[in-house]
């Protein structure tokens, strides 16, 4: 009488054309994430951004993307962390940092420039400089976050970055154990990223119709290389979040 | 048995020892080293490859110029200065008494090694360690031991390599020397020339009360030299310890790669003299004299003292690369300032951070890229004034791990620099659409206005109105942005958007 162990062998082996190792149980990788400070999207994303990977925060202006990144960098400062802010639209705005409880001193801000000095210079020197500097960042290693901030570059000059610059890119965050975002109005880095998250502007909050209280945003993730769910479990659906304006008082969960 | 010992340090040929100390480059090539007003200047100094290929002091620069393959140099005052205070930080190694001998074309230094047995062992060791030592400050020195102070001297400026003299062998061991050693007057040396004395043993055989009579009580001291028992009151000198290096260029130098050349080699020696004393260097002060008379300062301060010779060459090269001279570089300076050795102490469950040095180095890449007053950490100014801020030089601080705050997160801005002037159409005091350049917005929704004033008394007066709006463009795509009316210019500026 054949025992269990050599009925699934058998099972296997006749199967294994269509389905590999059909009835053993893959082992499972854990990944380390951070907290992005926002429940409903750490849920999301299985308990928040991937450490050592490269993370996209895609979306048109008004989106929340911004809002989302600083609440993910407020965290890893409160943490003792250092962060770094390559601005390549000089587009960073302290006051709404700080408020969204990001320290300023943990934090380092690059501002890319116009060589021309001219507000509609060409992108190109812009993005180098920041595709430069975000290099210098990850290899000097010892950032818990870097921002790659592409929010407001066109997506026909930020989709020429070369693809062997996003796999220097993943490979540098992962030996570093650097968080790297880049933030764009689409997804640029491709097979290098490890989530892919796509904002979405959802619902305005106002208070009896004459001060903005705040926005609500929605947020599916487009992409994840690394999950913990077993293989065809369902990911769960998209979250909206509310990000509340620097005047209002209330909190919010 | 006497109880003093003294040692005697000479560098021959001092101004070409001290140029060529940090030209590595040209220690193996023939060099002369010239001095005096310029179309009259001759050989002062010279190397012993120069010796050979036929250069021989006071040459004219003519006659130099002549030998072929025979470099010449300017001979530079400010270098030999230097150069003396390295060589006598580095005898101060060996002991705290020294007495400076001579100076000139020569630099010569009596150490009272009274006692240092037992820390550097017996006279042959200590003295093998000192010229190893002065070998690594770049000096061919020759060295003298003995227990008579001007034995040591005269004998260490007579001959080369070590000598040991033990106590009792002095007058043997100086019998040989030319009666140069003494520094005699040119008269009485011209006598002592008629009369056949050549040497400090003949001179030492003469009867001391003949000798007397006829050239006076000196001729005592003479004869006492000569014996090797003379007797010196040793006054020490106290040199101040101040890291600092120069060196003059012979051709004014446009490349930086050649400054760095020099550079690297002047930071060597800094950082040997501070690591000497158990210091780092805090700080380094670039000073580069200019053709025309200008100067062109710099100043590193590293995040950390460091003695790393490599990083702190890095940081010499960004810094030049961002700051570079606007003409030719005619003399290098580099001072820096002492400061105690970095300790860090590290844990297990510390928060990663940037490594100090390699932080330094990434940021001075950094400022080369996007320029220095674009990089740093943002610091809120203590004012009312919408968006102002200003950039801090980043330190990375040391900041205990805390548990974040359960806040909920805030909407953020994106700002437009510089703000865009923008065409605002009102209706009931109320902006309902605004044009940007090319793109046409409808105003769904306003909230304002919001006025902000300040500074009225000065002309940095600020006077505007902020309304929070969410508007729609052709496609309908919905941007909240913030529009603010600047009430001084009447002009409405598009400040930032919400995202």
């Amino acid at each position: 009488m054949p025992t269990a162990q050599t009925l699934r062998l058998e099972i296997e082996r006749t199967l294994e054309n269509r389905f590999p190792a059909a009835l053993t149980s893959m082992t499972r990788s854990i990944y380390e994430v951070a907290p992005t400070g926002v429940a409903s999207v750490d849920a999301v994303l299985e308990g928040g951004l991937p450490v050592g990977a490269i993370c996209e925060v895609t979306g048109p202006e008004s989106s929340g993307r911004t809002s989302l990144t600083l609440a993910f960098l407020a965290g890893r400062t409160e943490a003792g962390q250092v962060c770094a802010w390559v601005d390549a639209d000089d587009a960073f705005d302290p006051e709404s940092a700080a408020a969204s409880g990001v320290d300023l001193k943990q934090l380092l801000w690059v501002r890319c420039r116009n060589e021309c000095g001219l507000a509609r210079a060409k992108p190109w020197t812009r993005l180098d400089q920041a595709l430069r500097a975000t290099d210098l960042l990850l290899q000097a290693g010892g950032f818990a976050a870097i921002v790659l901030d592409l929010g407001n570059m066109e997506p026909q000059h930020a989709m020429r970055i070369p693809l062997a610059t996003w796999f220097r890119f993943r490979q540098a965050a992962d030996r570093t154990r650097c968080s790297l975002l880049v933030l764009g109005k689409t997804a640029y880095a491709q097979s290098s990223a490890a989530v892919v998250l796509e904002s979405a502007p959802f619902q305005l909050e106002s208070a009896g119709g004459s001060v903005w209280r705040g926005s609500r945003f929605e947020m599916r993730h487009g992409r994840q290389r690394s999950t913990s769910l077993p293989a065809g479990a369902r990911k769960p659906p998209a979250s909206t979040w509310f990000a509340s304006s620097v005047w209002d008082g209330g909190r919010r969960a | 048995m006497s109880s003093e010992l003294y040692a005697s340090i000479h560098a021959a040929e001092f101004p070409a020892q001290a140029l060529l100390r940090l030209r590595t480059d040209l220690r193996a090539q023939p060099v002369s080293v010239l001095d005096g007003p310029t179309l009259q200047e001759t050989v002062c100094s010279l190397n012993r490859h120069a010796v050979r290929i036929g250069a021989v002091p006071c040459m004219t620069r003519l006659e130099a110029e002549g030998i072929n393959g025979l470099h010449l140099l300017p001979r530079s005052k400010e270098v030999e200065t230097a150069a003396r205070a390295v060589l006598m930080e580095y005898a101060a190694k060996f002991s705290p008494r020294i007495e400076r001998v001579r100076e000139g074309t020569e630099c010569a230094l009596a150490l009272d090694i009274t006692g240092t047995e037992r820390l550097f062992g017996p006279p042959e060791e200590l003295a093998s360690r000192l010229r190893d030592e002065m070998a690594t400050a770049g000096f061919r020195v020759s060295i003298a031991t003995s227990a008579n102070f001007h034995t040591a001297r005269m004998k260490s400026a007579a001959t080369r390599g070590i000598t040991i003299i033990p106590e009792g062998e002095e007058a043997p061991a100086l019998e040989r020397l030319p009666l140069a050693s003494l520094a005699l007057t040119k008269d009485h040396e011209e006598t002592f020339e008629l009369w056949g004395v050549r040497t400090l043993g003949e001179l030492g055989a003469l009867p001391e009360v003949e000798l007397v009579k006829r050239f006076g009580t000196a001729a005592s001291t003479w004869r006492a030299m000569a014996h090797g028992t003379a007797r010196h009151t040793f006054q020490p000198i106290e040199p101040a310890f101040a890291l600092k290096e120069f060196y003059e260029f012979e051709t004014p130098v446009e490349q930086i790669d050649s400054l760095l050349f020099i550079g690297a080699r002047m930071i060597d020696n800094l950082v040997s003299r501070a690591a000497g004393r158990a210091l780092s260097l805090a700080s380094l002060d670039i000073g580069l004299e200019l053709e025309g008379g200008r100067s062109h300062h710099l100043v590193i301060h590293p995040a950390v003292p460091s003695v790393d010779r490599k990083f702190l060459l890095k940081l010499l090269q960004l810094e030049i690369d961002a700051h570079p001279p606007d003409a030719a570089v005619v003399s290098l300076t580099l001072s820096a300032e002492a400061g105690s050795s970095h300790k860090l102490q590290l844990g297990l469950f510390a928060p990663q951070m940037p490594e100090p040095s390699r932080l330094d180095v990434t940021l001075a890449r950094l400022k080369a890229i996007v320029g220095e007053d674009r990089i740093g950490s943002p610091v809120l100014e203590d004012t009312h004034r919408p968006g102002s801020f200003r950039m801090a030089r980043f330190v990375v601080n040391a900041k205990p791990s805390a548990a974040p705050i359960d806040e909920s997160p805030r909407m953020a801005l994106r700002r437009v620099r510089p703000p865009r002037q923008i065409q605002v159409a009102m209706h009931a005091m109320e902006p309902i659409a605004f044009i940007d350049g090319d793109n046409r917005f409808e105003i769904t929704a306003n909230y304002g206005p919001w006025r902000t004033n300040g500074c009225w008394w000065s002309q940095d007066a600020w006077d505007a109105e902020e309304w929070d709006i969410l508007a729609t463009d052709r496609t309908g795509v919905a941007v909240g942005c913030l529009l603010v009316l600047d009430r001084l210019r009447n002009a409405w500026r598009l400040e930032a958007f919400y995202d």
